[in-house]
């Protein structure tokens, strides 16, 4: 396996540090070693000394939803993340994906999207129609949503009405990449991609991106692969902060005690914390949970859910264990794939909201 | 009875393992192997750099419980596998090494949080849970456990309670075996045992110290009630410079005597010119200490008073409190890679404790036992756990990557001779094996030297718990 020498210093940096052990949600989750940092670390170090062989790691190379904990809580800088996704590069450059993953890989190429759906909801579908005019401002909803919860889809365009915003939906809406980047990285096909996602988005002045994933990709991705768009790019949160410093978003009572799930690719990539606390925080009372911000801890996604379903399971309910642990009952999310990984898990203690479901109060239901 | 393993056995005592902890918790995949084949100690870190395979286990489970342990080890039993359990595998010694093949019992999923009991100033947990879990979990309710040692992030509270571990904050909040109310251990044939309600009693010995320590040679820990304490109200901190290590022990034997201070760390002066310049800033020549107090504010001030009267009656300089205020933020900052000593490099820590009368003398017999034998290696060393009656310094050797043998046979022969001579020299002026990373494969050959007759204690109790010997063979000496 040809692996870079940056990547190769971080490896041998990794394989014998037990540092960031705690932090893992999927090693917390599985109580599995071969689920940390290091393990990953040393399982790369020794396919790169010929002690085993690059198929006898890859699933473990897919165990790591690259949530960046990792990276965040090491006092040195080392980056995991940066050497799991390059192995995965290599893996599929050397044909050794594992068949689950070629398949999700194909769906992507295909379908755009790796659950290998084409149709949208009829609801949904004509919730767009309604919004098919060309505007200055396109709502991005991305594959998670538009595909596999399409009642939250419908919810972020319902709170965008309420607040009198003029705005487009796109029918055929691009992908922006970043399924592709999360499996198999910098390939041809990833960045082609994102250049044509990033073409429709130039037709608009500004994007309101509904889901996190898309928007650490345009917003980070986008420019590591050399990727450009001209359109003003913002979070659905940020666009929701700004509407209710306009007035436009209107707080009603704020009976509800909540805690807020930060999705840490606005958190920790993006380094955005305080709108969507802005946010909640006009609509209930927020306490916070011990680990918020740049410490959030990843709840679970649809993604890895198609290939890993227990796993997440387990990473949801650990997530959902912090909401209880602090005496509270109410979690919010601002990520779709968050919300529908923690309804996966099977309880009557904690109700989760998305951030839609707290603005809209009844008129979600 | 001795059998060779085959394909027909192995399948069938892979079956019966998947029954005890469930087939996803139950692997033979390469991956689970070797990530439990390699843990903290050098040798298997310098074995794996070299690109070889360590001895592997065949099986690897992930019990949930000490109801899954309990079938495990009857089944270990019956085959007469050896069983080698692995928490967050962040030992140094060698401990959860499975040298023998056979069982990993890895305790992660033992991670439950029982209870927070706030009147009772304790956490029930599993012994999988990381301590740093713990610590989040006494934090949540304003508590803390105090139990701050450099692998907090990444060990278990159960490697913590096998290897008698210890925190900085040790001097006035104790080791783990002084933070342990009662524990939930399974022994070797598979009966599930609990230990006294409370530490400190007359009915007889104190069974939490036959387990504690014991590496899961005599039983494995399965549930721990853990100590919890308020946060203090005030923390303060005091770097001084003192111009010898003599006038510093004689600083903090009298200190002690008067005090406890949270954190006590003195460094000689070879680790002040080399890791304190370069992580705490400290660019003087000299040993420098640093102490903390805590508790309440009426207290800490009276505290501070002693400690600076004390302290200048030595001779000590005052650095104020930046220095230790650093040193505190910056304490696991140490042992990330970048800061700490990594392969090629070879190295190792050599702590051993012992009363005041002989502490001093153990830091020179092996600091000119490691220089004059291995003139290639360096030695530094500080001095961070202390009590009324003496202290235990951490002392290593470090050699320089080129200077360590390429063959991973003679790299390791080395390193054998490196430590045999260090511990033999603590052991001569009154030292014991270790101080707090534990016993292991690395250290059990010396076991015998340091007990002599009593050793046939440990012995009595391993034949009698474990007649058939599968519990973490080869490791403590026995």
């Amino acid at each position: 396996m040809i692996i870079s020498k940056k990547c190769k210093q971080h490896i041998d940096s990794c394989r014998f540090c037990w540092m960031c052990h705690h932090i893992c949600p999927i090693g917390n989750a599985t109580g599995h070693e071969r689920s940390t940092a290091r393990a990953r670390a040393l399982g790369i170090s020794l396919v790169n000394r010929g002690a085993i062989e690059l198929k006898e790691i890859m699933d473990n190379i897919y165990e790591c939803c690259t949530c960046g904990a990792c990276n965040h809580d090491c006092t040195t800088g080392w980056d995991p993340v940066m050497f799991t996704k390059e192995v995965r590069l290599q893996a599929a450059l050397e044909n050794e994906l594992p068949d689950y993953i070629n398949k999700l890989v194909d769906n992507c190429l295909n379908c755009g999207n790796a659950y290998a759906k084409s149709d949208i909801s009829k609801n949904l579908s004509e919730k767009i129609k309604n919004h098919s005019n060309k505007t200055d401002t396109l709502l991005l909803l991305g594959v998670d949503a538009r595909f596999i919860l399409p009642d939250q889809a419908q919810k972020a365009i319902k709170v965008l009405e309420n607040a009198g915003v003029l705005f487009t939906v796109l029918e055929d809406e691009k992908p922006t990449g970043w399924q592709l980047d999360f499996l198999i990285g910098t390939t041809e096909e990833t960045k082609q991609q994102m250049s044509e996602c990033a073409k429709t988005l130039d037709e608009f002045k500004t994007i309101v991106v509904y889901d996190p994933n898309d928007s650490k990709t345009i917003k980070q991705t986008f420019g590591e692969y050399g990727v450009k768009t001209k359109a003003k790019v913002v979070t659905y949160t940020t666009f929701l902060a700004y509407l209710v410093d306009n007035g436009k978003l209107k707080s009603k009572n704020k009976d509800k005690t909540v805690v807020f799930q930060d999705p840490y690719q606005l958190s920790r990539d993006l380094e955005e914390t305080d709108e969507s606390r802005k946010v909640i925080s006009s609509f209930a009372t927020l306490h916070e949970m011990l680990l918020n911000k740049g410490e959030t801890v990843w709840a679970g996604n649809i993604l890895m859910s198609q290939y890993l379903p227990e796993v997440i399971k387990e990473v949801s309910k650990r997530r959902l264990y912090n909401v209880k642990s602090i005496g509270e009952r109410t979690v919010v999310t601002a990520s779709v794939s968050e919300y529908f990984a923690l309804k996966q898990v099977k309880q009557n203690e904690i109700e989760i909201l998305s951030i839609e479901d707290l603005i809209l109060g009844k008129e979600a239901d | 009875m001795n059998y060779q393993m085959n394909e027909f056995l192995f399948a069938m005592i892979l079956t019966e393992l998947e029954d005890a902890v469930g087939k996803e918790n139950c692997s033979t995949r390469a991956i689970d192997k070797v990530t439990h084949s390699v843990d903290y100690y050098w040798l298997s870190r310098m074995w794996a750099d070299r690109g070889r395979r360590l001895p592997e286990a065949d099986f690897i489970v992930c019990p949930e419980n000490a109801t899954e342990v309990s079938k495990v080890v009857k089944i270990a039993n019956y085959y007469k596998l050896p069983v080698t359990t692995w928490g967050a595998g962040g030992g140094t010694q060698g401990g959860a090494i499975p040298v023998c093949g056979g069982i990993i019992v890895d305790t992660k999923r033992m991670n439950k949080i029982y209870e927070v009991n706030t009147q009772g100033m304790y956490i029930e947990c599993g012994t999988g849970a990381i301590y740093k879990h713990i610590e989040w979990a006494a934090n949540e309710v304003g508590m803390a456990t105090m139990h701050y040692p450099s692998s907090l992030t990444c060990s278990t509270v159960g490697g913590f309670l096998a290897h008698r571990g210890i925190g900085v904050c040790s001097t006035k909040y104790g080791k783990i075996d002084d933070m342990v109310l009662q524990m939930e251990v399974v022994l070797p044939n598979g009966v599930i045992i609990n230990t006294s309600s409370a530490p400190k009693h007359a009915a007889g010995p104190d069974l939490n110290q036959i387990f504690i320590g014991s590496e899961g040679t005599l039983g494995i820990i399965t549930k721990a009630q853990i100590r919890i304490f308020d946060q203090p109200e005030e923390r303060r901190f005091r770097g001084f410079l003192f111009q010898d290590l003599t006038s510093a022990f004689k600083a903090s034997r009298e200190l002690l005597q008067k005090f406890k201070p949270s954190v006590m760390r003195l460094y000689d002066e070879a680790e002040t010119a080399s890791l304190i310049k370069k992580i705490v800033g400290v660019e003087r020549k000299g040993a420098f200490m640093n102490i903390a107090y805590e508790g309440v504010k009426e207290m800490v001030e009276v505290e501070e008073k002693i400690l600076l009267n004390t302290f200048k009656k030595y001779g000590a300089e005052d650095l104020g409190s930046k220095y230790g205020e650093k040193w505190w933020k910056e304490k696991i900052t140490f042992f990330y890679p970048g800061h700490m000593m990594d392969i090629p490099q070879m190295f190792g820590t050599m702590d051993t404790i012992a009363p005041y009368d002989k502490i001093e003398e153990i830091y020179w017999a092996m600091k000119e036992a490691i220089e004059t034998n291995f003139p290639q290696a360096k030695f530094i060393a500080h001095f961070s756990h202390w009590y009324e009656w003496g202290a235990m310094v951490y002392d290593r050797f470090i050699i320089d990557g080129k200077d360590v043998p390429k063959d991973p046979v003679e790299a390791l022969r080395l390193h054998q001779e490196v430590w045999t001579c260090g511990v033999r020299a603590a052991l001569a002026h009154g030292g014991v094996v270790n101080d707090h990373h534990g016993v292991g494969i690395k250290l059990g050959r010396l076991m015998k030297e340091q007990y002599g007759p009593a050793m046939q204690v440990f012995e009595g109790l391993k034949k009698t718990l474990d007649p058939n010997g599968i519990m973490n063979p080869f490791k403590l000496g026995l």
